[in-house]
């Protein structure tokens, strides 16, 4: 089963078979218990709960190690008028988070982001779009919200740690691919904090998500066979470009129509506006060519979307801006893995420059569809993340 | 789980008293479960039941038994109040069109919504800074012709007395039915309807001791409402289906104790706030008493604590053993100061730092100690997260 799950990955980004082990056992250190006031007291963590089943199981495993778990919901956004079919401020989710913490013992609140994350995630996701770039706003909501914004409530709360539902190990104050690749979210996670690494626990990263739901059939959770949400939680219904209209006036430029080109400059035809493509997309092209043809470019400048045939998607180089480190930062002529994309393989690349606040990776083999706005990540042959930056 | 909890959150809702509980039991079991129409003894039990709980009822609030309609609890007699009124007067063809206070219940203000999308029209009584309804908006409201004027007794969030036995007198000289929510009020301040001309009052049993789903809506005039449930007609078409015989009952014995206990409540209570609030200037100099300047019921206080915000305020303290409630509510969008404190000009950012203890019967001084103690720690690390989460 897991040979065919890793079908397409690189041997050598797996991790070694020693943190497998560890891992195995548990992918978070037990609670310390410190002394004071009549007592043992035991380390406090705010779990970040979002009412699905890989939080509802990381508050469960930390309630079962013995630690004071705290659970919160964070909610991020509100539907509102927008979309009258669905709960508004996802209240659903809140409760099924609420069920769990009662089910477990712990106290449950709700810490209302909507400002912050407004601001830090939705704002940047559109203008992103507006300048021609696919954001990935699940990596700003990780490096701002949720492992800056929960930790300042955790400190305020004394928690020790702060806990939440990613398949990623944190350990010793590094951050490592969780065990079951195809669940992994290692990849989301290059933007946050050096120094808040040592403060996550990581309750799931070492199980597949078919042990995290035979955890929570074990204990009862109701989100025990919760269906999972793949798409971005403020995007109703996966419409982003309705999100987009919503915030942007209607003349602007990613939306409305521009010229479709070739590589070599031939118009061959109109776009309704550069935010509805992204790199590597062939849906709502004009046919007759002789190959299939993707987008390969976006030119917000001169609203210009560029088509051009699969081989045009391909490239060596990858250059990221914003850059991170999660590790001792990387130099010149240093070997890394760079990952382009969530679930595509790491490729081994040197850098080959680095200066303030961006990287450029030679990479040893060409990656189809780099596409500016995405993250790179970069690992370690351990499966280690070392730091990542938005692909430009 | 901290040592000793306290519970500050009685305006919210209140545990059952076992002497009502007790009065229930046999309502639920197998001696007096008949449905109340049914003519057979089973019936006949649960028919007695009721009809003991309206005497009681319509006693302690001074109105006659045949004006006591029950309903599932406050929000649905507020409902049947503005909308009943609303529907019968544009049946009669009159002003299909009310008027209430800004710092009304949801109950009383989304009803007065409700009016203005079937088409008619609502108008908002405004307050001052102390919460008191504008009685020269009153005055016009009822020169243009309304029908039905709602003005709350006691305000839930700050406490504010309304004048409701002066406002009512002006109704009734312009011959506009007045209808009084009277939830926070009943049990907590004199509330005899003797004194109070109003043609519709509201109470609720959750808030004195009885079950929640269970309130009424007393009716002094029935062609001023028209039913906005229909069925099978009972209590006189107003308020059809099956009577929650046992919550009937419970709010009986509930309504009965509360009134005979009201002024020993009142000033314990009083005694209790007053504490509260005195200690707690004491020991967070810079927080504000919402309203503190009018007049107020003894059972709640509103307290703003500058620099903070009530939700990080309330996990704080619920992790500290101690339930309270706060004067914000979640508006599309982030959290807004509720409409009560907004309507009184309270400035945002005291309106999003509010918190509203609430006494009832079972608290004691101790609470009072536990809040004051708990406190200033508290509102030093909520600061400081303001701060960092304000930058």
């Amino acid at each position: 089963m897991r040979n065919a799950e890793q079908q397409g990955r690189v041997p050598s980004q797996e991790p070694a078979s020693h943190l497998d082990d560890r891992a195995l056992c548990s992918a978070f250190r037990v609670p310390r218990f410190a002394f004071g006031g009549g007592g043992a007291v035991r380390e406090r963590v705010l779990v970040a709960m979002s009412g699905g089943v890989d939080s509802s199981v990381a508050a469960a495993l930390l309630v079962e190690a013995g630690y004071d778990v705290v659970g919160a919901t964070m909610k991020l956004f509100c539907y509102g008028d927008a979309v009258p079919d669905r709960p508004c401020c996802s209240l659903d989710s809140i409760t099924d988070a609420r069920l769990v913490a009662h089910k477990l013992g712990i106290p449950h609140y709700v810490l209302n982001f909507e400002d912050r994350f407004g601001r830090d995630v939705i704002a940047n996701f559109v203008a992103e779009y507006a300048r021609g770039r696919t954001p990935i706003p699940c990596v700003r909501c990780n490096s701002f919200t949720k492992f800056r914004d929960f930790l300042y409530h955790a400190d305020a709360l004394d928690c020790a740690y702060i806990a939440t539902g990613h398949y990623a190990i944190a350990r010793d104050g590094a951050l490592f691919r969780g065990r079951d690749p195809r669940k992994d979210q290692s990849y989301f996670l290059w933007g946050i904090d050096r120094t808040v690494v040592a403060r996550m626990l990581t309750p799931v990263g070492a199980l597949s998500k078919r042990e995290t739901r035979d955890v929570a059939r074990r204990l009862g959770l109701v989100t025990a066979d919760k269906v999972e949400s793949v798409e971005i939680c403020f995007v109703p219904d996966d419409d982003y470009v309705g999100v987009l209209e919503r915030h942007l006036p209607a003349d602007a430029p990613a939306l409305t129509p521009g010229p479709l080109v070739t590589a070599g400059g031939a118009v061959v035809g109109e776009h309704a506006g550069f935010a509805r493509y992204t790199i590597g997309q062939r849906r709502g092209l004009p046919g007759g060519f002789r190959e299939p043809m993707y987008v390969v470019a976006i030119r917000p400048e001169t609203r210009e979307v560029v088509i051009g045939s699969g081989d045009e998607l391909f490239g060596h180089t990858v250059t990221l801006g914003e850059v991170n480190w999660l590790a001792e930062p990387r130099a010149p002529g240093d070997g890394v893995l760079m990952q382009c994309r969530y679930r595509a393989p790491a490729v081994p690349g040197r850098v080959r420059e680095v200066t303030g606040g961006t990287i450029a990776v030679d990479l040893a083999q060409p990656v189809r569809a780099i596409t500016p706005g995405q993250s790179g990540a970069l690992y370690d042959p351990d499966g280690r993340l070392l730091g990542g930056g938005v692909i430009t | 789980m901290p040592k000793r909890l306290v519970y500050l959150d009685n305006a919210a809702t209140t545990p059952v008293r076992p002497e009502v509980l007790e009065a229930m039991l046999p309502y639920l079991g197998p001696d007096a479960f008949g449905n109340p129409s049914s003519p057979h003894r089973f019936g006949r039990a649960a028919r007695a039941g009721v009809e003991e709980a309206k005497r009681s009822i319509a006693a302690a609030l001074g109105v006659d038994p045949g004006q006591v309609i029950f309903t599932s609890g406050g929000t649905e007699a507020d409902n049947l109040a503005v909308i009943g009124c609303a529907l019968a007067a544009r049946e009669r063809g009159g002003p299909f069109r009310i008027a209430v206070s800004a710092i009304e219940h949801k109950a009383v203000l989304a009803a007065a919504h409700a009016v203005a999308h079937l088409g008619g029209e609502e108008i908002i009584l405004p307050v001052n800074g102390l919460g008191e309804v504008s009685e020269d908006a009153l005055g016009e409201a009822l020169a243009r012709g309304v029908a039905v004027v709602s003005v709350m007794w006691v305000n839930n969030e700050i406490g504010v007395v309304q004048p409701v036995g002066r406002l009512a007198a002006r109704c009734r000289e312009a011959g506009v039915p007045f209808h009084v929510d009277g939830v926070q009020a009943f049990g907590k301040i004199p509330a005899s309807l003797h004194d109070v001309a109003c043609t519709l009052f509201t109470i609720s049993g959750h808030k004195i001791g009885a079950p929640k789903g269970i309130g009424a809506l007393v009716v002094r005039d029935r062609h001023a409402v028209e039913a906005i449930l229909h069925g099978g007609g009972q209590q006189f078409g107003i308020r059809p289906g099956t009577e929650n015989v046992p919550g009937i009952v419970g709010l009986g014995a509930a309504v009965e104790l509360a009134a005979r206990e009201q002024a020993a409540f009142a000033a314990r209570a009083a005694a209790l706030r007053d504490e509260l609030e005195r200690r707690l200037l004491a020991v967070v100099p810079d927080a504000v008493i919402n309203g503190a300047h009018g007049r107020r019921a003894p059972h709640v206080t509103s307290v703003s604590i500058p620099g903070t915000d009530s939700e990080a305020l309330l996990m704080h303290l619920d992790l500290a053993g101690i339930a309270c409630s706060s004067g914000s509510a979640c508006s599309t969008g982030a959290v807004e100061p509720s409409h009560v404190l907004t309507a009184m000009g309270v400035p945002r950012e005291l309106g999003v730092a509010a918190l509203r203890f609430s006494f009832g019967k079972q608290n004691t001084a101790e609470d009072v100690e536990a809040v004051v103690g708990a406190l200033p720690k508290i509102v030093e690390k909520v600061r400081a997260l303001a701060a960092v989460l304000h930058r």
